[in-house]
């Protein structure tokens, strides 16, 4: 390597990068329930999980469990061929535990991503945990009702330019400039762009088929609602450069001029 | 304190350097003090195009480093008194950069006198083009009238408007001019090229200036002379329109029509 040619060269380089790393979200402090179901995820796709690094999330549990429930719990994915690297945030008292365990706490990656108060409407039907509204970390905002009522609406103001990303988390999403080729808005909400719409627009993040998206000059390179998407190689004629809205009807995406 | 311009793109090649040189000679013309800064360590450039590579000793890395003075490594340009080069290293890589030794250069140069101070930036978005930009008090975004262009400047203007001391201190955005280079006004009439108007609209800002491709600018790089110097090529002319906008001056946009033969002369004249 080159870093051994030149002797000024530092001995290591400290970089942040982002990995992907899976979250194995307890819902109840049951070992043997948590060991059976880790390993049939394992056997169902050894090559995703198997010897897979995971990080342990307690802040979906009423009450944070003791240190030997905890150990149980590791102890639960190390046997199912998982391999548990560290606890996820949630408050102190979690901090305290990591540090007894003498394992890392890693920050939630994206946590504004998640909702507070329920999961996304794809996943399955679980026994409703107990909304961690109380010990999630304070700056996270409280939503009382539930995600479909997009009351009020985020305000971009300028240009989205290229590279940027403008999310609308459990609200509508107000652009009034241009959204340039690879630039993402993104709402939980309906997405509303007074300007050319030139890059990608995803309505309804978190699963709300209602959301609609409105454009007053439409050249997107892809839009989507609840994660049905179009992309446009090639725009229609019909469509280029209109006052447009798209909406979902059933699993079919419609777009149409305004 | 002096003003600070990063001369940028995000993609390479499309007159960065050249842009830079010609209008740091510009200003120096209109009377002002000016260093011009060659952020593309590695690959310096800079040097050449003023014509004064064989004159440099200390670089900006061994100022930046503390190896060597301002004064000793500035480069006073043989044509204008008011005007310096800081030559960037060919030997180090980007990395012997740093923030806190960037921002003393430019601290330097404010406390020497300087009005003006013109950063060429390298292309790219990593470390050396992140740390041209950080300081700026404007920027000016050179783009060809071509797709891939005219997406990376649009990329750098985001990191323009987030990623700069102005923006992390809310003390108000850094004043964006559009540089609208290599513009053949015979292509976009063929349908070849963007328009000054295709590319203002997909970007949404005004340009500050279009310099028309030229062989001029190609000839005078290789002569170690800043194209604005060459007052009879029309690519000279626009660049000099170009600082008087920067430094307030209304100028009517020229060289954006298709020339007609003949009477030249009298359209473009002045």
């Amino acid at each position: 390597m080159n870093a051994r040619v030149d002797t000024l060269e530092a001995a290591c380089d400290l970089r942040f990068g982002q990995v992907g790393m899976a979250c194995v979200r307890v819902r109840r402090a049951d070992a043997a329930a948590l060991c059976d179901e880790l390993e049939r995820r394992v056997r169902a796709a050894p090559q995703m999980f198997s010897r897979a690094a995971v990080v342990l999330d307690l802040s979906h549990l009423s009450a944070l469990p003791d240190d030997g429930t905890v150990d149980a719990l590791l102890e639960a994915i190390r046997s199912a061929g998982m391999l548990p690297v560290g606890l996820a945030y949630g408050t102190a008292a979690t901090e305290e535990l990591a540090t007894r365990m003498g394992l890392p706490l890693i920050a939630k990656f994206r946590a504004a991503y998640e909702p507070v108060g329920g999961e996304a409407q794809p996943m399955p039907a679980a026994a409703a945990p107990v909304p961690a509204v109380s010990t999630a970390p304070a700056r996270e905002p409280i939503h009382e009702e539930s995600a479909a009522a997009h009351t009020a609406m985020r305000h971009a103001a300028g240009a989205v330019r290229s590279g940027q990303q403008v999310y609308a988390r459990d609200r509508d999403l107000v652009v009034n400039a241009a959204v340039a080729n690879g630039a993402e808005v993104i709402a939980d909400g309906s997405i509303h762009v007074y300007g050319s719409l030139r890059g990608r627009a995803m309505a309804g993040a978190q699963g709300d088929t209602s959301a609609r998206i409105y454009c007053t000059d439409f050249h997107a390179e892809l839009v989507a609602i609840a994660g049905h998407y179009r992309v446009f190689e090639q725009i229609p004629a019909d469509l280029e450069g209109q006052a447009v809205q798209c909406w979902l009807e059933g699993e079919k995406l419609l777009i149409a001029r305004l | 304190m002096a003003e600070i311009i990063v001369v940028t793109s995000g993609k390479g090649g499309v007159g960065k350097t050249t842009s830079s040189a010609s209008l740091a000679v510009g200003l120096a013309q209109a009377g002002k003090k000016v260093a011009v800064i060659d952020f593309d360590v590695g690959l310096r450039n800079l040097d050449l195009i003023m014509g004064c590579e064989r004159r440099v000793v200390y670089d900006f890395i061994n100022v930046v480093q503390g190896e060597a003075s301002l004064k000793q490594a500035l480069i006073k340009d043989k044509r204008y008194d008011s005007l310096y080069v800081l030559a960037a290293s060919q030997t180090r890589d980007k990395d012997a950069l740093t923030q806190e030794g960037v921002e003393k250069v430019l601290d330097g140069l404010g406390t020497e006198g300087f009005e003006y101070v013109v950063c060429d930036s390298p292309a790219g978005i990593e470390k050396g083009a992140h740390l041209a930009m950080y300081f700026a008090d404007h920027a000016v975004v050179v783009v060809n009238p071509e797709v891939s262009s005219v997406r990376d400047s649009d990329r750098i203007l985001g990191l323009l408007a987030s990623k700069t001391r102005r923006a992390e201190r809310g003390e108000g955005p850094i004043t964006q001019h559009l540089l609208l280079t290599r513009y053949n006004p015979t292509r976009v009439e063929a349908g070849e090229m963007l328009s000054v108007k295709d590319v203002e609209e997909i970007l949404g800002i005004k340009v500050v200036g279009v310099i028309p491709e030229s062989e001029n600018v190609l000839a005078a790089s290789n002569a170690g002379v800043p194209v604005i110097l060459d007052e009879n090529s029309f690519a000279g002319q626009a660049y000099t329109d170009v600082v008087s906008r920067l430094l307030g001056q209304e100028r009517p946009l020229r060289f954006i029509e298709v020339q007609k033969k003949g009477f030249l002369k009298r359209v473009f004249g002045g």
